[in-house]
């Protein structure tokens, strides 16, 4: 009798356990992107005038990358040069000399600090790649997210060889690979960064 | 439709039980008094985050708890001892704002869960004998707690799960259905606690909670 009733107790508690929900299901997609951008404490924005961005997106899956330039892709380059434009800064092309170059890249299950430098940025110096400063973080996880960076073109690091790159911003959450929300992303990672602004 | 099941069959229980109840012959003492007994009882309850859990991390109150224990209630005593395995669940959801961390600046949907599964033991003082239909009773319970914190940044995770010692102190009272029978109603009101600290619960949690539960004793 006392094991019978053990067993019903049990069943009971594990029947009522299963009702559990996830606690995320009822967010609307605009409420599961996540914005994080992290600043160079050093870098001074103000002496920044020209910037350039890259033609395409950067694409890094498990450690190999390419490049690709898809509808989205445009829009989110596009919304990135405006958002340049409104907070004061000049837009040139890469044989102008710019200030700073803006690399954008669609990452999936993969750490940022294995990102190579595009090609593109090729006539500023063969083989130098991206110098984070060593407080940024990053959330290790596997999903895809897009990842924008701001590279220091006028003090590059001749030692080591790197670009020391002043902003960066990542985007992540459902959602980030539809043009829908492409205005929202771009528009808010700039909003939170108020120091950017000339 | 669980909830509605399990209502059913305790009703249907309640009828069997009575229905095989024969008339009493003798006038000996209930045996509920003669002899140490089993006593399980399904709860219910309402909990209400306090302190600085409910200041830092979460002050929604919550419905979605339960439990279940099982005790014996001790012969020429008024105390039983027991075993309570409970399951409860709090979330609070906060609008789209900035987080700052160092020089990184980040902009989510927050989603806080604390979920937590204690497994105590308890001792009862009953303050009425066994045969009374009412019987109030004071509590004390102590023992561990399976803690999952789980904060979420939009659909980012920043999760810990860990055992804390968990303890409680709670006054409530058996309802007999019928005099000597062996269904009735619990209610209890019980402060718990765990020693669970991590990210925004920096002192531990605390709630009050109010139960309603229904048990079933037998020896």
């Amino acid at each position: 009798m006392f094991k019978i009733t053990s067993l019903i107790i049990l069943a009971t508690f594990l029947g009522l356990s299963s009702c559990s929900k996830d606690p995320i299901n009822d967010l609307s997609t605009e409420e599961s992107l996540v914005y994080i951008t992290n600043r160079d404490t050093q870098a001074d924005y103000k002496k920044y005038k020209t910037f350039s961005v890259v033609d395409s997106v950067t694409i890094i899956e498990n450690n190999r990358s390419g490049s690709a330039l898809t509808e989205l892709d445009k829009d989110v380059l596009t919304r990135i040069i405006s958002n340049m434009k409104d907070l004061g800064y000049v837009q040139v092309t890469p044989s102008q000399k710019p200030d700073i170059g803006i690399n954008v890249a669609w990452i999936t299950n993969s750490q940022v600090n294995v990102t190579t430098m595009p090609s593109y940025w090729g006539g500023f110096g063969y083989g130098y790649g991206f110098g984070y400063p060593s407080y940024y973080q990053y959330y290790e996880t596997s999903e895809s997210y897009w990842h924008v960076s701001m590279v220091d073109f006028l003090a590059p690091n001749t030692v080591d060889k790197t670009y020391k790159v002043v902003w960066d911003a990542q985007i992540r959450g459902s959602g980030i690979g539809s043009r829908d929300f492409v205005s929202t992303m771009i528009d808010s990672i700039y909003a939170q960064s108020g120091y950017l602004k000339k | 439709m669980k909830k509605i099941i399990f209502a059913a069959l305790l009703v249907i229980l309640a009828y069997t039980a009575q229905a095989q109840d024969a008339p009493r012959l003798y006038t000996l003492p209930s045996p509920f008094e003669r002899y140490t007994h089993y006593l399980a009882t399904v709860r219910m309850s309402g909990a209400a985050p306090v302190g600085s859990f409910s200041n830092t991390y979460i002050d929604k109150s919550s419905v979605r708890n339960f439990s279940i224990s099982l005790e014996w209630v001790l012969r020429n005593s008024p105390i039983s001892i027991g075993g309570e395995l409970g399951s409860s669940y709090f979330q609070k959801r906060l609008p789209r704002a900035l987080y700052q961390s160092g020089e990184e600046t980040l902009s989510a949907v927050q989603t806080r869960t604390f979920t937590q599964n204690p497994l105590q033991v308890f001792v009862n003082y009953h303050f009425l004998n066994k045969s009374s239909v009412v019987q109030p009773y004071a509590q004390l319970s102590g023992g561990i707690s399976i803690a999952d914190y789980s904060l979420y940044y939009g659909s980012l995770v920043e999760q810990k799960q860990k055992v804390a010692p968990a303890y409680g102190i709670g006054l409530g009272s058996k309802f007999l259905f019928r005099k000597d029978g062996s269904f009735g109603a619990d209610v209890r009101v019980k402060y718990e606690g765990t020693s669970f600290k991590y990210g925004y619960i920096e002192k531990g949690t605390s709630s009050v909670n109010g139960s309603v539960g229904l048990f079933y004793r037998w020896w």
